[in-house]
């Protein structure tokens, strides 16, 4: 039997956390927005560094104060992904805050910052405004094209496997 | 009996389930999900994983809520409650259907997320708009400044050597070199109004003016320039019209120049024709109505909607330049204004532009003489007393040539010449002045650093010294700037000589009144 490991998808609403699992796990996009309410979860078994894991991915619905999050979704994480929307500047502005709630409640959970929808925007002028506001992200990607969805998971997953 | 009941009432809401710690199903109640015992609880929902994490933790228990499960192309909201049995090794998970709740929560969230992105998208747009006009003003005003401070120095010396002994030709030529550096200063001053007016912080300023004299001057202006190319000219302004209206003069200007000026380029035979009237009897408030009628080479009806291109619009086809930017600027300002601007026009025959704004009547209708007959360049008590004496702040030697000759032609005042703002403190402190002309822009220590300096002197002369900011830069920022500073008055490079003899009288007897 294979490990599993649970990631949670965190973030404002309609940044594109449940598009990103979607095109993660079924290969599909859509243009229509439905709202997460609660959790949302799915599973994908990969690859990762010759290793089989079994990813528990919850989507849950997006906020934008992160001590709002229940503890219960957030209960035994082995990663968090912080999704913000590279084309909408107030999901990533209140970037510093959240995280720093996160390393207080959560300090030995691993958190990756990902840019969505970078297909919307000019990523050099992005990448200049998140270096000035000092956010450090490790992927911007588009559930839209499929833009670093695969790579972010896969960077995720071999991660999880090193720390284990 | 009641017990029936509320087995009726609970039946198909909710679930008792008993997993053990490797994910088997122990027992199972069967009332939403089916799930058979014995078989693998993560098969049926990956939730089931987080068994193992209950295991880890030390609570007893946990609250779960709205867990989305989707089962046999049903989603159902679903409140999970656990307990473990440490020592049994088992876990009872209390499953509670709630999806009519959800489902109306749902809805609710749907339409505020929805509204709240779409406002942001509009934020996001309005600001990348903000930070592109924003860009677009510095350029014109960096643009200026660079053209403004060489024709500066061409306009200071037209008048040298308009002052100068040359012939009759010779001044013919010069006065056409003027005219035409006049033009260019009209051009940096109408762009600096386009960005403006495009910022949204040209305002309108309505003053009591007197308008019969104000219309007759344009009139007997555009009647020498039309006679020049031997057109009629003729203005006729309603009797009903009172002297004094209350308006925006300057604006009002702007405009009339604006369409006389493009009826002058497009008329080459015929007549030019200005009516300014009104049909109202109001006592306060006056409709009246200025049209503009040449007979001119007119307007095709495809290019009717071109003509009032602003100059974003013009920017963004590469069509700036040529026709110049008048007609936008009226359309702009009448649109300030509150007024609409008519356009009728047969190509080949002529037009005619019409807009109505609604003035203020003055309550007085007396001139007040005593204002307008404001001296413009004497020096009454002091010539007499020996001069004033002005110290003038400035790098750039043609600057400093011309206002030497400035002064030497006015002869009221004895002028001394710093080249930076070190030196201006230094001679302050070394001999007596009584005003500061400062160039804002020099090396070393510029006019603003200067200003603060001496705002903040130690002695008392020095700090109340009034001073008069030269620049060739015109954005209210630096306006502003120079007024926190503490700089008492503000000119515009290429200076204008008579005003600025006159700002130089009226601060220094300001100041003599103070002490
Ligand atoms: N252009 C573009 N649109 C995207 C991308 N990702 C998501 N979207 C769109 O953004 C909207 C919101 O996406 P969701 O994935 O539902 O967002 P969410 O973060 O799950 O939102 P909540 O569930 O409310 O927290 C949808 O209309 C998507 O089609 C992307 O990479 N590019
Ligand atoms: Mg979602």
């Amino acid at each position: 039997m294979s490990v599993s490991k649970k990631i949670v998808l965190l973030g404002h609403f309609g940044v594109g956390k449940s598009s990103l699992l979607r095109r993660f796990v079924e290969n599909t996009f859509s243009e229509n927005y439905t709202v997460t309410i609660g959790v949302h979860i799915m599973k994908k078994e990969i690859m990762a560094e010759g290793n089989n894991i079994t990813l528990i991915i919850w989507d849950v619905e997006g906020t934008d104060d992160f001590t709002k999050y229940r503890p219960s979704y957030l209960l035994g994480a082995s990663s968090f992904i912080y999704v913000f929307d590279a084309s909408r500047a107030v999901t990533y502005s209140d970037l510093k805050y959240n995280l720093g709630h996160l390393k207080e409640k959560y300090s030995n959970v691993p958190v990756h910052v990902i840019g969505n929808k970078v297909d919307l925007v000019d990523q050099d002028q992005l990448i200049k405004d998140l270096e000035q506001q000092e956010i450090e992200h490790s992927y911007l990607s588009s559930a839209k094209t499929g833009e670093n969805v695969e790579r972010l998971f896969q960077n995720v997953a071999a991660q999880l496997l090193k720390n284990a | 009996m009641l017990s029936a009941i509320r087995k009726e009432f609970l039946e198909n809401r909710h679930q008792l389930l008993v997993v053990s710690e490797d994910y088997k199903v122990l027992s199972s109640d069967n009332t939403i999900f089916n799930i058979n015992d014995g078989s693998d609880i993560t098969d049926f929902h990956p939730f089931f994983f987080t068994v193992t994490t209950l295991f880890d933790e030390e609570e007893a228990s946990r609250h779960f809520f709205c867990v989305q499960i989707d089962h046999l192309g049903r989603t159902r909201y679903v409140d999970i409650r656990t307990k473990k049995d440490v020592l049994e090794k088992k876990i009872y998970l209390f499953l509670e259907d709630m999806t009519e709740h959800y489902k109306n929560v749902h809805q609710i969230k749907q339409v505020r997320n929805e509204s709240i992105i779409q406002f942001n998208i509009v934020q996001e747009l309005n600001n990348q708009l903000e930070v592109q006009r924003g860009f677009k003003n510095k350029f014109l005003a960096n643009v200026s400044h660079e053209i403004r401070t060489p024709l500066n120095s061409i306009q200071g010396f037209i008048n040298v050597l308009k002052m100068s002994n040359i012939s009759k030709e010779q001044l013919d030529l010069v006065n056409i070199i003027e005219d035409s550096s006049e033009t260019l200063v009209t051009i940096l001053d109408d762009l600096l109004d386009i960005s403006k007016i495009e910022a949204g912080r040209l305002e309108i300023k309505n003053r009591r003016f007197d308008f019969k004299s104000f219309i007759n001057v344009l009139s007997k202006t555009y009647a020498l320039r039309a006679e020049e190319k031997r057109l009629e000219f003729t203005c006729e302004l309603g009797e009903n019209i009172p002297r004094f209206l209350v308006g925006d003069r300057l604006r009002i200007n702007q405009v009339l120049i604006n369409l006389l000026e493009n009826a002058l380029r497009y008329t080459h035979k015929g007549s030019i024709r200005m009516n300014i009237s009104t049909d109202s009897r109001n006592l306060r408030r006056l409709p009246i109505t200025f049209e503009i009628i040449d007979t001119g080479i007119g307007i095709a009806p495809e290019n009717m909607d071109k003509i009032f291109e602003s100059f974003t619009q013009l920017e963004k086809r590469g069509l700036f330049g040529g026709s110049g930017l008048g007609l936008s600027i009226v359309k702009q300002l009448t649109d300030l204004m509150d007024s609409d601007l008519e356009v009728k026009s047969i190509e080949g025959e002529g037009s005619s532009f019409m807009f109505t704004i609604t003035l203020g009547v003055s309550h007085d209708q007396r001139s007040k003489t005593q204002e307008q007959v404001a001296p413009l360049v004497s020096l009454p008590a002091e010539k007499t007393k020996g001069k004033k004496r002005i110290l003038y702040g400035e790098d750039i030697e043609v600057n400093q040539l011309l206002m030497t000759k400035f002064f030497a032609e006015h002869g009221g005042y004895s002028l001394d010449i710093a080249k930076n703002g070190e030196w201006v403190i230094e001679y302050l402190e070394r001999y007596p002045y009584d005003l500061l002309l400062l160039d804002l822009t020099m090396p070393v220590m510029d006019g603003f650093d200067a200003a603060t300096a001496i705002r903040n002197h130690s002695n008392k002369k020095i700090q109340k010294i009034p001073i008069i900011a030269l620049s060739a830069r015109t954005t209210e920022e630096e306006k502003m700037e120079a007024k926190e500073v503490g700089i008492n008055a503000y000119l515009t490079k290429p200076i204008n000589q008579a005003l600025m003899f006159e700002t130089i009288e009226r601060l220094l007897n300001r100041y003599k009144k103070k002490n």
